[in-house]
C-alpha cells in the first residue's frame, strides 16, 4: 500500500462496509482510552464578614486508576488564611489592650467592640496519599497517610480501611482506623493553662511545644434498599489525647457584681494588657462518639442526598447535624443542587463566658465560642455542567451563619446589656474542575 | 470496648436482616450513576469537613474525623 | 465463532434479556453454520469442494465475496481469502517448526484470488484452492447482531464475539461502555477504553507464533510471499463505526508489519498498537 493511498483506504472500506451491511450503519464511533490519571481541582474562597477570617484554598486530587480496580490517590491542599478571630475576652465599655500571642507587641480593641486577635495569619500545606486495592472478590482495602504543616502546627497521620460486600453486593460492611500524631509550636510558646496574659516581653508563663494524638475508629454498613435507594449508617469513635487547648484563647476575669472585666496596670514603661485575662484550659483528653446516617434516593432523574449525624462527647457537647442536597438536572448535562445544612450543639461543661474573680478558679475553662451553645445554618446551591471536552465543572455559593447564646446563669451584671456571643456570617464560594 | 462489640454485633444483625433487601446485579443501572454515590464530590466533602472542623465542636461521621489542623 | 460470544444488555426484565440473547444467538449460529469452513454442507464447503466447477452463490455470500475483493484490492493482494491453505505449511503452535521454503512455495501455488473467476453469482476456482471467510465473518456477525438488536429496539447493548465488539447505543446511566482490553497475560486488562458509540476489533494473538533462532514468526502470513509478515505488531486494536471496519483496518495494519503505526496514523482512526 503506498502511503498516499492510505486515507482513501478508510473511505473505500467505509463504502464497502455500507454495501455489505446495508441499512444497519450506526452512529459514528466515539471511543477514547480511559486516561491513566484524573484530577479533581478546586479553588475555594471562605470569607467571614467584617475583619474576620478569610481563607483562600487551592486543592488538587490526582487519581491513578490501575486495572483490576487498584487506585492511587494523591492530594495537595494549600490554604492561605488571614483575618482576625475572637480571642475569648468579652466586650467592655472601655477600650482594651492585649498582648499579642508572640509576646512581642500589643493590640488595642475599641470600647464596645468584640475583642479580636488580628494576628491570625497562616499558610497551611496538607498532603495525603492513598492506596486502594481489592482483596479477593468482595473486599476492598484502603491504606493512606497524611501530613500537614502550618506555621505553628505539624500533623502526621496514617489510616486503613477495609470494606466487604455481602448479599450480591447489596450490603457493605466497613471498618476503618486512623491515627494522628500532631505537634504544636504556638507563636511565642504555649502559655501555661489558666495563667494571666502578661506584659509585652514577659514570657515567664510559656511552656513550649505540645503534642496531641488522635485515634479514630469508624464502623459502617451500607445497604442497597432497592433500585433507587441506598442507605448508610456509621458509628465513629474518636479519642484525643494531649494538648487540646487553644493556646491563643483567653477568658476575662470579671467583677461578681458588675460583670465588668477587672482592670490591670502594666509595668511602667512597658506595654501590656489593660484588663485581667487568663489563658484557657481544656482537659487533656476527649472521647467522641458519633452516629451518622445517610440516604441517597433517586427520583426520576433527581437525586436526594440526606444525612443526619448525632455526636456526643465527654466534654458534654452534644450535636445534631442535618444535611440535605437535592440534585436537579437541567437539560442534558447540567444540574443545580440546592444545599441546606442545619447544625446545633450544646456547650462544653467547662465553657465560661467569663470567670468571676471571687469564685474559686476551675480546673478547666474556655470562652471559645466554638465550645459554646449555638445553632448554625448553611444554605446555598451548586451549579454543575459538562465542558465541551466532557469534563465536569461546578461552582457553589453558600452562606454559613452561626448564632449562639450564653447560658443565662453565666451572664453577670452589665454583661446582660451586651451582645455576648460572637455571631458569625461567612460566605463559601468554590469552583471545581474535574478532568 | 463493650460499646464497640455491641455495635459490631448490631451491624451483623442489621446485615442479616438486609438480605431480603437489595437488587439483582442487572438492576444496578441507577445505583451506578455518579450522582448516586455516597460521596459525589470528594473535593467538596473534604473542604466542608475542614471548614466545619475549624468552626464547630463536631467532626467526622461520614469518614474519619478530619483535623490535622491547628484551627481547632 | 471459535471464541466465547456474549451479549451485555441493559434490559431490566429477565424475559426481555432472554429475547435479545435469543436474537443474537440465532444470528451468530446462522452465520457460523453458513460460513464456517469447518462444517460440511454449507456454501463455503460447496465452493471448496467444487473441484474446479463453478458454484452459484446466494446474495449474502456474494456480498461478502465482493467485500473480500475490495479488501484484496485495497491491500494490494495481501488480504486474500484464499490464503487459508498456507496453514498446510504453517502450524503456529509456539514451537520452532518453521517450514522449508520449498514447502511454502508448493502451497503458494494454491493461493491467490487472481486465480479465481468471480462473476456474480458464479464463482469458479482451480481444484485444491480454498476460500476462508473467517477473517470477515466474525466482525460481520457482530455488526449484523447489533443491527438486529437496534431494529428490535433492544436498548443499550454490547455484542462481544471473542473481543470483537460493537455497541448499539451508549448505556443509559453510565454514559460509556467500559471495555477492558486483554494484555499479554490471560485475564489481565492492558487498558480500558471508554466506548460511547461504535465498535472495537483486535487483530493478532500473542499466543500464536513460532520462535526459531531468536526470530519470532507472527501468524500473520503475507499471501504474496507465503511467509509471515516481518515485524508485525503483537496486536492491533481499532475503534471504528462498525466492527467490520475496525476489524479490517486492524488486519490491514498487521499486514503492514513495521509500518503498522504509520498506516494507522494515516487512517485517522483511534487505535492501539502493541508490540
Amino acid at each position: 500500500m503506498s502511503k498516499k493511498d492510505n486515507r482513501s483506504i478508510s473511505a473505500a472500506l467505509a463504502m464497502a462496509t455500507c454495501s455489505l451491511l446495508g441499512s444497519g450503519i450506526p452512529a459514528p464511533v466515539d471511543a477514547q482510552e480511559e486516561p491513566e490519571w484524573d484530577f479533581n481541582t478546586s479553588l475555594l474562597y471562605y470569607g467571614e464578614d467584617g475583619d474576620r477570617v478569610k481563607d483562600y484554598s487551592v486543592k488538587a486530587i490526582a487519581r491513578r486508576m490501575f486495572v483490576d480496580d487498584r487506585v492511587l490517590s494523591l492530594s495537595m491542599t494549600v490554604d492561605s488564611l488571614t483575618g482576625a478571630t475572637p480571642n475569648g475576652a468579652i466586650r467592655q465599655d472601655t477600650a482594651q489592650t492585649f498582648t499579642r500571642p508572640s509576646g512581642n507587641a500589643a493590640y488595642d480593641v475599641q470600647s464596645g467592640v468584640l475583642p479580636l486577635d488580628d494576628t491570625f495569619l497562616d499558610t497551611r500545606v496538607a498532603l495525603t496519599a492513598n492506596w486502594q486495592q481489592p482483596v479477593g472478590e468482595t473486599s476492598l482495602v484502603n491504606v493512606g497517610a497524611s501530613a500537614s504543616k502550618e506555621y505553628d502546627y505539624t500533623h502526621f497521620g496514617v489510616n486503613a480501611k477495609i470494606a466487604r460486600d455481602f448479599n450480591k453486593r447489596n450490603t457493605t460492611l466497613a471498618a476503618g482506623i486512623a491515627l494522628s500524631i500532631d505537634s504544636l509550636d504556638p507563636v511565642g510558646g504555649a502559655p501555661a493553662p489558666l495563667t494571666p496574659m502578661l506584659d509585652v516581653g514577659d514570657t515567664s508563663n510559656r511552656i513550649g511545644n505540645q503534642d496531641k494524638d488522635v485515634l479514630d475508629v469508624v464502623l459502617g454498613v451500607t445497604q442497597v434498599v432497592n433500585r433507587n435507594l441506598v442507605v448508610q449508617a456509621n458509628y465513629s469513635y474518636s479519642k484525643s489525647d494531649g494538648y487540646l487547648t487553644d493556646p491563643y484563647k483567653v477568658l476575662s476575669i470579671v467583677d461578681g457584681t458588675t460583670g465588668d472585666t477587672l482592670l490591670r496596670t502594666p509595668t511602667p514603661g512597658v506595654e501590656g494588657p489593660s484588663h485581667q485575662v487568663l489563658f484557657e484550659s481544656r482537659p487533656g483528653d476527649r472521647t467522641k462518639h458519633s452516629v451518622y446516617t445517610q440516604a441517597k434516593y433517586y427520583m426520576n432523574g433527581k437525586v436526594l442526598d440526606a444525612s443526619y449525624r448525632y455526636m456526643t462527647d465527654d466534654w458534654e457537647i452534644d450535636s445534631h447535624t442535618v444535611d440535605l442536597r437535592y440534585r436537579w438536572p437541567v437539560g442534558e448535562d447540567r444540574y443545580i443542587e440546592p444545599h441546606l445544612r442545619l447544625y446545633t450543639q450544646s456547650e462544653a461543661e467547662f465553657y465560661r463566658l467569663s470567670l468571676v474573680d471571687s469564685d474559686p478558679l476551675p480546673v478547666f475553662a474556655s470562652a471559645d465560642y466554638r465550645l459554646g451553645n449555638f445553632d448554625a445554618v448553611t444554605a446555598g446551591a451548586k451549579y454543575g455542567w459538562k465542558t465541551s471536552n466532557d469534563n465536569d465543572m461546578s461552582v457553589r455559593l453558600e452562606w454559613y451563619r452561626q448564632s449562639g447564646s450564653v447560658p443565662a446563669a453565666q451572664v453577670v451584671g452589665n454583661q446582660a446589656t451586651r451582645d455576648n456571643y460572637p455571631d458569625l456570617n461567612a460566605v463559601i464560594l468554590q469552583f471545581s474542575y474535574r478532568f | 470496648m463493650k460499646i464497640k462489640i455491641g455495635l459490631a454485633a448490631a451491624a451483623v444483625v442489621f446485615a442479616a436482616g438486609c438480605s431480603s433487601m437489595g437488587v439483582e446485579p442487572w438492576e444496578r443501572d441507577i445505583l451506578a450513576r455518579e450522582d448516586m454515590q455516597m460521596t459525589t464530590d470528594e473535593a467538596e466533602a473534604v473542604t466542608d469537613e475542614h471548614i466545619y472542623f475549624s468552626k464547630e465542636a463536631s467532626s467526622g461521621g461520614r469518614g474519619f474525623g478530619g483535623g490535622g489542623c491547628g484551627c481547632n | 465463532m471459535g471464541s466465547p460470544c456474549e451479549l451485555v444488555c441493559e434490559a431490566l426484565e429477565r424475559r426481555a434479556a432472554h429475547e435479545l440473547s435469543s436474537i443474537v444467538a440465532a444470528e451468530a449460529w446462522r452465520i457460523e453454520d453458513k460460513f464456517s469452513r469447518y462444517l460440511d454442507g454449507n456454501i463455503v464447503d460447496a465452493i471448496n469442494s467444487a473441484g474446479g466447477r463453478p458454484v452459484e452463490v446466494d446474495d449474502e455470500t456474494a456480498q461478502l465475496l465482493d467485500f473480500a475483493v475490495t479488501l484484496y484490492e485495497l491491500s494490494e493482494r495481501r488480504f486474500d481469502i484464499t490464503s487459508g491453505v498456507l496453514r498446510q505449511a504453517w502450524h503456529f503452535d509456539g514451537s520452532d517448526r518453521v517450514p522449508a521454503d520449498s514447502r511454502v512455495q508448493a502451497v503458494l501455488e494454491l493461493v491467490g484470488w487472481h486465480r479465481v473467476a468471480w462473476q456474480r453469482p458464479l464463482l469458479q476456482m482451480p481444484r485444491g484452492m480454498e476460500i476462508d471467510l473467517g477473517g470477515i465473518a466474525k466482525e460481520y456477525a457482530v455488526d449484523r447482531c447489533a443491527a438486529l438488536l437496534r431494529e428490535q429496539g433492544g436498548g443499550p447493548c454490547l455484542v462481544n464475539f471473542g473481543g470483537d465488539l460493537a455497541v448499539t447505543e451508549p448505556p443509559a446511566q453510565r454514559v460509556r461502555w467500559k471495555v477492558a482490553i486483554e494484555g499479554e497475560r490471560d485475564g489481565e486488562a492492558d487498558r480500558i477504553v471508554d466506548l460511547k458509540q461504535g465498535a472495537l476489533a483486535t487483530s493478532g494473538d500473542a499466543r500464536r507464533f513460532l520462535l526459531k533462532n531468536g526470530v519470532r514468526y507472527s501468524h500473520i502470513l503475507d499471501p504474496t510471499t507465503g511467509w509471515p509478515v516481518p515485524d508485525a505488531p503483537r496486536s492491533v486494536t481499532v475503534a471504528a463505526d462498525t466492527c467490520t471496519q475496525a476489524g479490517m483496518i486492524s488486519t490491514l495494519a498487521m499486514l503492514e508489519g513495521a509500518g503498522a503505526e504509520a498506516f494507522l496514523d494515516a487512517q485517522a482512526v483511534t487505535s492501539w498498537c502493541r508490540r
